[in-house]
């Protein structure tokens, strides 16, 4: 009878106007990001080949192969040329530096593809060679007495940035010793496919989800009283238990907006971005580098392991916003307050690390918050991301806030069962 | 057996209810009371919406929060103001209603078809509610609270919104369900209950005033009521000597019903009391005017 009576819940907002509109709006806003981006997709293939044909491990034997197969392309080049305009290069680079606007047309589009695969094939050769270069450059300590003096941290808050950084140093050479580093990845500073997925798409996703989940849950939990049949249904066998149902008919629905919000964007997401032979290369990659410093994970992770550990984290959170506004629900009981209430905490707790002091570890307890975790999914499992470094970080608080929020439901349903229902 | 014991109800400063004492086996119960007098108040206790300041509520001696689900599976309860989803059908909305009230689905199907045509709502059953008169949503209101075939049926106002056909239908469809179950109807409109209720229950200053049988109720009147025809001049002065029933225009002078505890007057007619008379009279305003 309870899953009878959630699912009749969970209808009452899966078959409102308002919520199936945004739904749609939000799916098509995703595919148009999807799509808005897609200009170079073309040219992702080219990383997918190297690791299809060289293996996803960058080694020197690798390296060298993949540099005799580009002698071979190179030659093929120098071939054309010095037929068509009578010159040769040493680089498709090269090729492409002299290439005047008036001489495209001496070459058929097919082989102006062909050198622009190779010249993208020497970047990647380029930057593989130079990744060990690159790393040895990178200070963690440095790093860290950066940040220190840049957050203008003191006392013990600069002391425990320090520890961190000194943990986060450990990872970083266990993570070259393991070379997760050397492993063919797209190329993030041309094409930032990790802040496309994980910056872009799942913030996106993210903040539709929880405007979805919110106005759901509200609409759920106070349907009753927003349509005046609370002196019907609670007085009915099920009473004040109906409340119950109403927390998992919530969840219910949650789930499936937030699974099909996600679902239907990643499934056009890599229908057209090409991942097919990447999914098993390191997020750590030197390759995902995209601005100063490249994304380190605090664990040894493949970019499928990042993705469903992040759709796992993604889910949990949105099943605590759901949780959330619950609580605030039964307390309000109106649902456009409760937007607006929900949507004020989650302001303040984003913005509540500012406010603390900058010589105490407040300031880091501060960053323990469910909007901060959820505003920043493309540093979720990464060591890199400033105050928020802590290597246990998402976990911690998930379950802080898991904890927190299953004992404020349990007291308003307490208080519910024997609130006077008039 | 349903009992109300010393129940008191205060919202704040403000005393709803004072030391309410009933007993209530199977039979018609009709509580009457002006509005705002604490009807409500005391049927959303019966139905669990709201607790008792003081006292209790018991059902077959063990109180009705502690038999809590127990308890609401034989209630049946239409509240004064009936809600319901504007954008449902009545079918979907009553079925909605079964699962709370935890009727298994097949079994709920046959009883809404059952219920639907019991109150003349066979033809609009897969029809919105949105476009429904009040008499037709105060039917499907009366449909829901016998959905469980309950024990117990608490109405709370539910002629209110029904043409006089319906209320003639609503109270033949309380006297076919009325053997071997416990009826409490609220209402302020005595015709609603003086011919069906066993018994009927009055509340005055927060407090119980009768809990009696209608003729019984009536007898506290009886041999002081009058009715005599004066002129339309005298009406003035009758009213501020007398307690006035009603006042009805007669071939060219005033036909008037009111209460007398003393010796009559010669040409005033000795009539029976009716509960609309008692009604009136305890209801009064001017609570000084002598009778």
């Amino acid at each position: 009878m309870a899953m009878r009576i959630s699912l009749y819940e969970s209808k009452k907002a899966l078959t409102s106007p308002i919520i199936l509109f945004l739904l749609v709006l939000f799916t098509v806003y995703n595919i148009f990001l999807i799509y808005n981006s897609s200009d170079f997709k073309k040219e992702l293939h080219i990383a997918n080949d190297i690791a299809k044909n060289y293996g996803l491990d960058i080694t020197d034997e690798s390296l060298l192969k993949l540099e005799n197969d580009m002698q071979e392309d190179l030659s093929y080049l120098n071939e054309i040329t010095s037929e068509k305009v009578g010159q040769t290069f040493t680089s498709s680079g090269e090729f492409f530096t002299n290439l005047r606007f008036e001489d495209q047309e001496t070459y058929t589009e097919e082989q102006l593809n062909s050198f622009y695969d190779l010249y993208v094939k020497e970047m990647y050769l380029g930057t593989a060679k130079g990744i060990d270069d690159s790393y040895n450059k990178i200070d963690i300590a440095t790093l860290g007495e950066d940040g220190i003096r840049s957050y203008g941290l003191t006392g013990s808050a600069a002391d425990t940035l320090r520890k961190q950084f000194e943990v986060f140093e450990d990872r970083f050479e266990q993570m070259k010793a393991n070379a997760e580093h050397k492993e063919w990845f797209f190329a993030g500073k041309m094409y930032f496919m990790h802040s496309l997925l994980f910056k872009s798409l799942f913030l996106s996703i993210i903040l539709e989800s929880i405007i979805l989940i919110v106005l759901s849950t509200a609409l759920i939990t106070n349907y009753e009283f927003e349509n005046r049949t609370q002196l019907v249904t609670f007085a009915t066998k099920r009473g004040r238990r109906l409340m119950g149902d109403k927390l998992s008919a919530s969840l219910i629905v949650s789930t499936f907006l937030s699974v099909f919000l996600l679902g239907s964007s990643l499934f056009i997401y890599f229908i057209v971005y090409d991942y097919s032979h990447l999914w098993g290369s390191s997020i750590s990659s030197a390759f995902n580098w995209e601005y100063q410093f490249p994304y380190v994970s605090w664990w040894d992770m493949s970019l499928l392991t990042f993705l469903i550990w992040s759709i796992a984290l993604f889910y949990a959170c949105m099943l605590l916003f759901a949780g959330a506004t619950f609580v605030i629900s039964v307390l309000i009981k109106n649902s456009y307050f409760t937007f607006f209430v929900f949507a004020a905490i989650f302001a303040i707790l984003f913005l509540l690390q500012g406010f603390m002091p900058k010589s105490s570890n407040l300031l880091f307890a501060a960053g323990f918050n469910l909007s901060s975790l959820a505003l920043n999914p493309h540093q979720w499992f990464m060591a890199s991301k400033g105050l928020l470094i802590f290597k246990y970080y998402e976990w911690i608080t998930v379950l802080v806030w898991m904890v927190f929020i299953t004992v404020f439901i349990i007291l308003v349903i307490k208080h519910f069962k024997k609130r006077e229902i008039v | 057996m349903l009992v109300i014991q010393d129940v008191s109800k205060n919202y704040g400063n403000f005393t709803a209810l004072k030391d309410i004492n009933l007993e209530f086996s199977a039979g018609v119960y009709g509580l009457l009371a002006p509005n705002g007098a604490g009807k409500t108040t005391l049927i959303k206790m019966l139905v669990t919406l709201i607790s008792p300041s003081k006292g209790e509520i018991l059902y077959n001696g063990t109180n009705i929060t502690n038999f809590d689900e127990e308890y609401r599976d034989i209630l049946g309860y239409l509240p004064q103001q009936f809600g319901y989803y504007k954008h449902y059908t009545p079918k979907k909305y009553l079925m909605y209603l079964a699962a709370l009230k935890g009727i298994d689905k097949k079994v709920a199907h046959d009883r809404i078809t059952e219920l639907l045509k019991k109150v003349a709502l066979s033809d609009v059953a897969n029809k919105k509610m949105r476009k429904f008169s009040g008499g037709m949503i105060q039917r499907v209101g009366i449909a829901q609270a016998l959905l469980n075939d309950p024990k117990i049926l608490i109405l709370d106002e539910p002629t209110a919104g029904l043409d006089p056909k319906e209320r003639a239908r609503f109270r033949q469809l309380l006297t076919e369900l009325s053997r071997e179950r416990l009826i409490i109807i609220s209402t302020h409109i005595v015709s609603d209950i003086e011919s069906i209720a066993n018994e009927v229950v009055m509340i005055k200053n927060q407090e119980l005033l009768y809990m009696d049988s209608v003729e019984n109720i009536c007898h506290t009147l009886e041999g002081s009521i009058y009715e005599t025809s004066i002129a339309n001049e005298e009406l003035e002065s009758f009213r501020k000597n007398h307690v006035l029933l009603s006042e009805k225009q007669e071939r060219g002078s005033m036909l008037v019903r009111f209460v007398h505890k003393g010796s009559p007057e010669p040409e005033w007619t000795l009539k029976s009391p009716h509960l609309e008379d008692v009604f009136l009279f305890e209801y009064r305003d001017d609570l000084s005017l002598d009778v």
